[in-house]
């Protein structure tokens, strides 16, 4: 009985364009990993990353699976076999050339044996860029692989910076930073590791995001009053402001179609999100509760995924914060992580994982989480505090 | 209920298991840092290595906000401080005493004012940016209309990354909750 109730309840769900984006019918591939032959330090890695994929239910040696990973490594580099197990077919068989780096070999193993069972493209290559502060007072702009490793402090400004986000094609950083003792707009460029400023009007330059083809850049300025979000050319100039409601808005993110901006206002007392045309008119509001939702992160799920696009926030419910998705259906958020003070969600570009910084001991900490199981998992721990993440591209 | 109580003892196990094994970084310098204010560039620079080194690289956005020079002086006006309520940039009416000093003091001369807007801990970095600046702007506008020329007044907010008070209680918080006067002498 209970089965068709949750059927009827799906149905209608999504002829309603309820586009919430837990996927009820998501089912784990079992899968045995063996250790690689001369290799284990790439097929732990791997192995790592088939954990943090969420789609695979990982057995140890001797049970029963769907799936079987061998391999064995040497001088030359790395064989990776997958079989499925009832059929006995290959599912991969592939030799991988040495690379610098054995976890470099190792993603690019995953991201195969991901394609390979489930369909999707992996995102064991992917990076995220995020706020690091090794002292009170200092907070850097850092890059690291999304499994928590290969971290590298970009600047040594002993300022403050915040906000980064990346260029659609992965080379370059937006990102707010008080180099000059204000808070401006620079971008990075991570092939030459200049840097330029894109915005240092009077009053406060930040929360600048590229929109999807990489052209425009919108953006926070108060030059001209209250915080208000502008466009700009993503080359420099062109300057536009896009809102004028009486009070403040925020923190901009861009629609999969690049058409559509959602942001924070506070127009009727505490912040909701809206969303506004990337040409400026009446803004739409979109969240109705909690009553007080900020920084919101629009996913870009990829073509024929069943992922559809979703729009993660931070709330705040009785004084703490958490990390939810907005549901079109209901104008509420579904929290997805509230056991601490959970913030600042971005999504990786399956458009089903978000990484989101969570305070422990008033300590920031960066967290993974996969929204089709709400399973959790603490990236491996820094020094210092780690904040504002902002998931990269694929390449 | 039982897929909840496997997805948390899944993620207890991972998380124990992530304690464990550490990670490993390096820390990539690009170059000595230079202190602030040490050059007049207009640009920042190669990444890690602070503002005014490197092939020089066209300042495509020339900036409007003035360059304010001279010896920056936050006692004068440590006493006016102005404090707000959680969520909120409006002046109380308690602390409008102290724009009146702020603004009386600076009447008889022409030194610049920058205004600095703060926030408690909680939240994000981003929402308390522009929180901060709100609370700027909200003195600023105080203070034009005790009639200071606005030319005179520049605002910065530093969201919540600049607190007086560590501590993780409303004591701390409401004494970070603030404007800040710093006076730019000639």
């Amino acid at each position: 009985m209970k089965n068709w109730f949750w059927l009827a309840v799906s149905l209608l769900a999504t002829s309603a364009q309820a586009q919430v984006s837990i996927s009820k019918n998501f089912v784990k591939k079992s899968i045995v990993v063996t250790s690689f032959t001369g290799g284990a330090n790439v097929s732990d890695v791997m192995k790592n990353d088939l954990r943090l994929s969420g789609s695979f239910d990982i057995k140890p040696a001797g049970e029963s699976a769907e799936y079987l990973v061998q391999g064995s490594a040497d001088a030359a580099g790395v064989k990776c076999f997958v079989t499925q197990l009832a059929t006995k077919a290959s599912v991969l068989a592939r030799a991988y050339q040495s690379a610098g780096n054995p976890r470099t070999t190792a993603h690019s193993i995953a991201d195969d044996i991901v394609q390979a069972v489930t369909g999707q493209r992996g995102i064991a290559q992917t990076k995220i860029a995020f706020i690091y502060s090794p002292k009170r007072g200092v907070k850097e702009l850092a890059v690291m692989d999304y499994d928590g490793f290969n971290v590298r402090v970009l600047t040594h400004d002993e300022k403050i910076s915040g906000h980064p986000r990346w260029s659609p094609d992965g080379r370059k950083i937006v990102y707010t930073s008080y180099w000059k003792n204000f808070p401006d707009v620079l971008e990075a460029d991570l092939t030459t590791n200049q840097r330029r400023v894109l915005a240092n009007f009077p009053g406060v330059n930040s929360g600048a995001d590229y929109s999807p083809d990489g052209q425009t850049i919108a953006l926070t300025l108060s030059k001209a009053g209250n915080p208000a979000l502008y466009t700009m050319n993503a080359g420099g100039g062109g300057l536009r402001r896009l809102t004028n409601a009486k009070g403040a808005e925020s923190s901009p993110t861009w629609s999969p179609d690049g058409q559509t901006i959602a942001y924070v206002s506070d127009d009727r007392g505490s912040p909701q999100i809206y969303t506004i045309s990337r040409s400026g008119g009446e803004p739409t509001r979109l969240t109705v509760s909690p009553s007080y939702n900020t920084e919101p992160a629009w996913s870009h799920p990829p073509a024929g995924s069943e992922m559809k696009p979703t729009v993660a926030v931070t709330s705040r419910v009785g004084g703490g914060f958490q990390v939810g998705v907005y549901d079109p259906g209901t104008q509420a958020v579904t929290p997805k992580a509230a056991d601490g003070d959970c913030t600042d969600p971005t999504w990786a570009p399956d458009g089903h994982h978000l990484v989101f910084g969570k305070l422990r001991g008033y300590r920031s900490r960066l967290y993974l989480l996969d929204v089709r199981t709400n399973e959790q998992l603490e990236l491996p721990v820094m020094d210092g505090e780690s904040s504002e993440p902002a998931w990269g591209p694929w390449r | 209920m039982r897929n909840r109580f496997t997805a948390q003892v899944v993620a207890l196990t991972l998380i124990a298991s992530f304690s464990l094994t550490g990670c490993s970084w390096w820390h990539n310098h690009f170059g000595p840092k230079t202190a602030p204010n040490q050059t007049k560039s207009t640009q920042p620079g190669q990444l890690g290595t602070g503002p005014g080194t490197g092939p020089g690289s066209t300042d495509l956005q020339p900036g409007e906000r003035p360059e304010l020079t001279g010896v920056q002086d936050r006692s004068q006006f440590a006493a006016q401080t102005v404090y707000f309520d959680y969520d909120s940039a409006k002046i109380k009416p308690g602390e409008h005493s102290k724009l009146d000093a702020v603004a009386a003091a600076l009447n008889g001369n022409n030194k610049k004012l920058i205004i600095e807007g703060h926030t408690d801990e909680r939240g994000t970095a981003e929402y308390n940016r522009a929180l901060g600046e709100k609370r700027a702007q909200s003195a600023r506008e105080a203070l034009v209309s005790l009639g200071l020329a606005a030319d005179r007044l520049t605002t910065v907010s530093y969201g919540k990354d600049r607190p007086v008070e560590p501590l993780h209680a409303e004591t701390a918080w409401s004494k970070n909750r603030r404007a800040e006067f710093v006076v730019v002498g000639q």
